[in-house]
């Protein structure tokens, strides 16, 4: 019994920094309609600015300041690279995010080469016990502080002008832009915002479970991308439940491998990807996604 | 670092003028020639100069132990040249960077390879997996570092001491031996899917076999590095004893989330497992306390008056550079690279051919290193007995011995029945 609960806490923190990765998807793919493949890298250079950082500063000034540099450069990308590209060909924009994966990726795993960075969080190996079940305290720090900014980002969507602006250029660009909603400044605000929830999920990506930071660390936001889709790629409430979904799936199929063996071992990389193509077939447009109106 | 470029171009022309054949096919181009010195030479040696090839990983994930090996390489290139070279001619080490990619790393062997006799370094599995057979068809004596057994039975190809499946029967052998585990009890092994992991995990099922033992299998990829799912489903499981065949980071995942979930139990790796830089994780007190680790080469804080000598000449060389066990396999290798070299002189043949046949014909050989290799049998791997040793902070190199070179029980008859 410890062990299903074990396993069911384990899926639940994944699945909390996973979220923060899905949302940057969605929040990006909200404002322009852009799948952002950097995210990855983003992620990355987050994790590594704290790692390099922590020593001089501290842990909370590296981390505040990593996350603000993350979401600059984010923003920086959107106004350097993204602005003057025509915004209808979400797919050449989309291609073109993958070329600033590649750039950045290469560039930082330069960088750490074979290193293995701690990011300096005060968390250690700490370990609490709840009824008899063993959870790492940075686990705990990742679920509080997840919800805390997911639930801030959803009252930004919905009492803030930019928030408004936001869901009004999902629904339709051109009719947000004729009513005065500034895209350019909507979407790079977007694009920053997804640089900060990707810098901050870093820091729990590498916390105690796992080692520290290492080159390949950016390659778990791919992990993220099904829990966008399967959610609905622009719904964030979707993102947050798909994120959810995944990461106990990840851990179930993982913490039950022996049971699970007659399907072949190392099922929990796969279980996120089988996951979604279930949902698709189910529910095409996602599990909390629309079904787009389309004219005749 | 050397590179090659028009460099390798201006060797290529001068090696073209002085053999007076073709050079730059891909192949067993023999070049045929007849040194000054009345030795026989082709590919890669001149009359003043062999040069060997190395293939390296100086930008990707094991750019540190890469480092370490060419470095330690070109340390033991240097001391041979001071003492007047082998055969009278300098040694000269080629680097390539893969940055552990398949695609370069081809790319670069089919442009290093037509210019060197030998090769003293091909870093990473899947690398030496896709060149084997060209190493093979061309006759390159190769070292690679790499430990699959799939890489045995080539006469081109030599495995430098055990191989990971041996390793993991060594590691059973261990925990029966002195870790308490009885017959019926369950052992876990999280392994890496690819030959690495496969091989591994054979061992370790025909030692547990043999041992009355149960191994629970958990398989993870090179992305996973929260093991906390795995470490769960074990110790749900009930096991005794942990083996791992995996990265540095899960090693260190691994052992954190156990200590931390107090799950106390014995987990062994292998030398690929390990890395000094885990000692500065979070994970530190639980690896030191729990992990072993199974390697061919004795741990670099030994005691052997050759290892000794070797850090005292590396940290000089190299004061700013970390000491790992890359510098003690690097230096090792081309020790034996050397010594091959020198019976292919001895024997008048530094050619291709002649260099594999006098490797082959070495059966007793003993630099200090660790235990005596036997290179006569290219379907076994050059020795069946390993090192047993444990991390420690204040170790150089971060570890300590903890047992000496030993042959499993069953490994000489294990390894002979492979392939079977």
């Amino acid at each position: 019994m410890t062990t299903a609960l074990d396993i069911l806490l384990n899926g639940l923190a994944l699945g909390s920094v996973y979220a923060l990765v899905a949302l940057g998807f969605v929040i990006i793919f909200k404002a322009s309609g852009v799948m952002n493949f950097a995210q990855g890298s983003l992620l990355l250079l987050g994790g590594y600015l704290t790692a390099v950082l922590h020593e001089e500063l501290g842990f909370l000034p590296a981390l505040l300041l990593a996350v603000a540099a993350t979401a600059l450069v984010a923003g920086l990308v959107d106004r350097v690279l993204l602005r003057g590209m025509d915004p209808r060909h979400h797919h050449i924009l989309t291609i073109m995010t993958i070329g600033v994966d590649i750039l950045l990726l290469t560039e930082l795993a330069r960088r750490i080469g074979g290193d293995l960075l701690t990011l300096g969080d005060p968390w250690g190996n700490d370990v609490l016990t709840l009824a008899g079940v063993t959870v790492p305290t940075s686990r705990v720090a990742s679920i509080t502080v997840s919800v805390l900014v997911i639930g801030t980002v959803f009252a930004a969507f919905r009492h803030t002008d930019w928030g408004l602006s936001l869901r009004a250029a999902s629904e339709d660009q051109e009719a947000a832009a004729l009513m005065g909603v500034r895209l350019g400044r909507v979407r790079t605000l977007a694009w920053a915002l997804a640089g900060a929830l990707a810098a901050l999920a870093a820091l729990f990506l590498t916390a105690f479970p796992a080692p520290g930071l290492e080159r390949t660390t950016g390659q778990i936001a791919l992990k993220a991308f099904p829990a966008a889709i399967l959610g609905g790629m622009a719904s964030p409430p979707g993102a947050l439940l798909g994120s959810l979904l995944i990461g106990v799936t990840e851990a179930l199929a993982a913490g039950y491998q022996s049971e699970l063996s007659a399907l072949g071992r190392g099922l929990g990389d796969v279980a996120p990807y089988l996951v979604m193509i279930v949902v698709l077939l189910v529910r095409p447009h996602g599990l909390l996604g629309t079904k787009e109106a389309v004219r005749v | 670092m050397k590179r090659t470029g028009s460099r390798c171009a201006a060797v290529a022309l001068t090696a073209l003028a002085l053999l007076g054949t073709a050079c730059g096919t891909k192949g067993g181009d023999d070049g045929g020639g007849q040194g000054a010195d009345g030795v026989a030479t082709g590919p890669g040696v001149t009359d003043d100069t062999i040069t060997l090839g190395a293939l390296t990983d100086l930008t990707g994930p094991y750019a540190t132990l890469g480092e370490s090996i060419v470095n330690a390489q070109q340390l033991w290139a240097d001391q041979i040249n001071a003492d007047g070279g082998i055969c009278g001619r300098d040694i000269r080490i080629e680097v390539e960077d893969h940055g552990y990619d398949v695609q370069k790393a081809v790319a670069a062997y089919a442009q290093l390879s037509p210019d060197v006799l030998a090769m003293p370094q091909v870093i990473g599995s899947p690398v030496v997996d896709a060149l084997v057979d060209s190493i093979e068809a061309d006759g390159v004596l190769t070292f690679p570092q790499a430990w699959s057994a799939s890489l045995l039975g080539h006469d081109a190809v030599q495995v430098l001491g055990t191989t990971y499946d041996l390793d993991m029967m060594r590691a059973v052998d261990f925990l029966v031996r002195e870790q308490g585990l009885a017959e019926g009890d369950r052992i876990g092994h999280v392994y890496f899917e690819g030959e690495y992991g496969a091989n591994a995990l054979e061992g370790s099922t025909h030692a547990a076999r043999a041992a009355g033992l149960t191994v629970v299998e958990q398989k993870i990829k090179a992305t996973d590095t929260d093991l906390t799912a795995q470490v769960t489903a074990l110790r749900g499981e009930d096991v005794r004893a942990v083996l791992i065949s995996a990265g540095p980071a899960q090693t260190a995942s691994l052992v954190g989330v156990a200590a931390a979930a107090g799950f106390e139990v014995p987990v062994v790796t292998s030398a690929p497992g390990f890395a000094p830089q885990l000692l500065k994780t979070p994970a530190a007190p639980a690896l030191t306390a729990q992990l072993h680790i199974v390697t061919a080469i004795p741990s670099v804080s030994s005691d052997l008056p050759a290892v000794r000598k070797l850090v005292a000449d590396y940290t000089r060389t190299y004061p700013d550079a970390l000491v790992d066990s890359g510098v003690l396999s690097g230096y090792n290798a081309a020790v034996l690279m050397g010594e091959s070299l020198k019976a292919a002189c001895d024997a008048g043949d530094l050619t291709r051919e002649g260099l594999v046949t006098a490797h082959r014909s070495r059966d007793q050989v003993d630099v200090g290193l660790g235990s005596p290799q036997d290179f006569s049998d290219a379907a076994q791997p050059s020795s069946t007995a390993s090192y047993l040793i444990r991390p420690d902070r204040d170790a150089v190199g971060g570890t300590t011995g903890v047992e000496d070179a030993r042959t499993p029980p069953g490994a000489e008859e294990f390894s002979a029945s492979r392939g079977e």
